[in-house]
């Protein structure tokens, strides 16, 4: 096994097993869909809401694919396989959550001009929120897999995992919706996309380390 | 100097026979501390020209908020010597002092938001620091969680000891939250370095109390530690020997 041949397989099995995906998706957009029906569809609540009601919807939703994202591995063994392969584990965790990573946030990119209209977004806040979402949910992914990998061992782990994980989501989301309300009340927002930034390359230094540490200690 | 005894106490055996006389009189020690400064801060200190009898709170809301923090940057740094150094003590202190911890922060809050009703007029705001300490609240349970749910009992360790180390990351944003932003909360009560602005019979039962709940805690941390010791030792003689005794 080489870096490579393993980037290759991995995207090829989340390719083949879509199901996994494209239920993270709908459930992103069934938690879009509760908002409006739920507190108010008028355009007076949804505009200045809709940068919070994304981030919170997207948040369970990568939760929700993350946290299987080590079972079908951790159930047929190949967990194990990885970390006696000899490479380097942090390096191929890393290499997961970038296949996951891509192949969430890229649907999710196409879906979001038809979200934000729905929710009565202002287009000047549109690119705002572009731009969040690909400088901030790395950070989730990251952050995530950690959960994931300590959890994999539960059958119902999903709870814990989302009980541990979810308070260190909140930052995240609190300089997310930041930005964009920043940008909707023409207030200037790199500084907040900039936080976004910090925090994701923070966990992009820690998480794979402490996600292989998780996976080391769950599978032995 | 020798380092001898503090390494030994890394062993679960040494912890036990050492500490095992020291918990009773650190806790009571605190109790009568936290009593003194507690009746004197509550029926004998003079009056705020502000806020009235109602600062009062700050003899309950101060102690827990500090222990709030204190426990949870311990729970790191035992966290942290346990993914390091593998000491079997670490886990043992992360389990016994995490319920305490989450207490203290639970009751931070809940005084803080009885004494938030009279001098801000809300039980509730959702400001920086109210805020972190609630995300505080939550990374306690998480601990307490995740090491009560996982069955195997390494990676039930390693999972509390890795999201105690994480969670540090959130003791910076409470302690400078009130710096950084413009919130309703008041600046720090107690510095090291600055004479505080009180006055002497105000800060004094503080004082007091405060170091009372250090000490209380620092008891229940043992007693909580020595039976954990015992559980996870069972099969050891020296256990048997502790509990059994010369017969039963």
């Amino acid at each position: 096994m080489t870096y490579f041949s393993y980037f290759k397989a991995e995207f090829l099995v989340l390719l083949r097993r879509k199901q996994d995906v494209i239920n993270a998706l709908l459930f992103f957009i069934t938690v879009i869909v509760l908002f409006p029906l739920g507190v108010s569809p008028s355009p007076i609540f949804l505009a200045p809401a809709a940068g919070g009601i994304i981030w919170c919807a997207l948040v369970l939703a990568i939760l929700m694919a993350i946290e299987s994202m080590f079972k079908e591995d951790y159930n047929d063994g190949s967990l194990e396989q990885l970390v006696v392969s000899g490479l380097s584990l942090p390096l191929l965790v890393l290499l997961k959550i970038l296949v996951l990573w891509s192949v969430i946030v890229i649907p999710l990119l196409l879906m979001l001009p038809l979200l934000s209209a729905m929710l009565y977004l202002p287009e000047g806040s549109f690119w705002v929120l572009v731009a969040t979402l690909l400088v901030g949910s790395p950070s989730l992914f990251l952050i995530g897999a950690i959960g994931s990998a300590l959890t994999v061992s539960l059958k119902q782990g999903a709870m814990l995992m989302l009980l541990v994980i979810l308070p260190f989501y909140l930052p995240v989301v609190v300089f997310a919706t930041g930005a964009i309300k920043a940008a909707q009340e023409g207030l200037p927002y790199s500084g907040l996309l900039a936080m976004l930034l910090a925090i994701s390359l923070l966990s992009l230094v820690l998480s794979p380390v402490m996600t292989a540490i998780s996976v080391k200690a769950s599978v032995n | 100097m020798s380092w001898a005894w503090f390494h030994k106490l890394g062993s679960p055996r040494w912890f036990f026979l050492w500490t095992k006389s020291w918990a009773l009189p650190l806790f009571c020690l605190g109790m009568v501390c936290l009593l003194l400064g507690l009746v004197w801060g509550l029926a004998f200190a003079p009056t705020d020209y502000q806020q009235g009898n109602s600062y009062r709170i700050i003899y309950i809301h101060v102690p827990a908020a500090l222990l709030a923090q204190s426990c949870y940057l311990s729970l790191g740094i035992a966290g942290f010597v346990f993914l390091v150094w593998r000491m079997k003590m670490a886990p043992i202190f992360i389990n016994a002092v995490a319920p305490i911890g989450a207490v203290m922060a639970l009751m931070a809050l809940v005084s803080g938001a009885i004494w938030g009703k009279p001098t801000w007029g809300t039980w509730w705001v959702w400001d920086a620091r109210l805020t972190s300490v609630l995300v505080l609240f939550l990374l306690y349970m998480g601990i307490i969680a995740i090491q009560n749910t996982l069955e195997d009992i390494v990676l039930a360790d390693k999972a509390a000891a890795l999201i105690s180390v994480l969670g540090l990351i959130n003791l910076p944003i409470i302690k400078y939250s009130v710096e950084w932003w413009n919130t309703l909360h008041q600046a720090a009560t107690f510095t090291l370095t600055e004479k505080p602005a009180m006055p002497v019979e105000m800060w004094m039962p503080l004082l007091i109390s405060v170091i009372g709940l250090y000490l209380v805690v620092a008891g229940l941390a043992l007693w909580r530690m020595q039976s954990y010791i015992l559980e996870r030792e069972h099969r050891a003689s020296w256990v048997k020997q502790e509990v059994v005794g010369d017969g039963l």
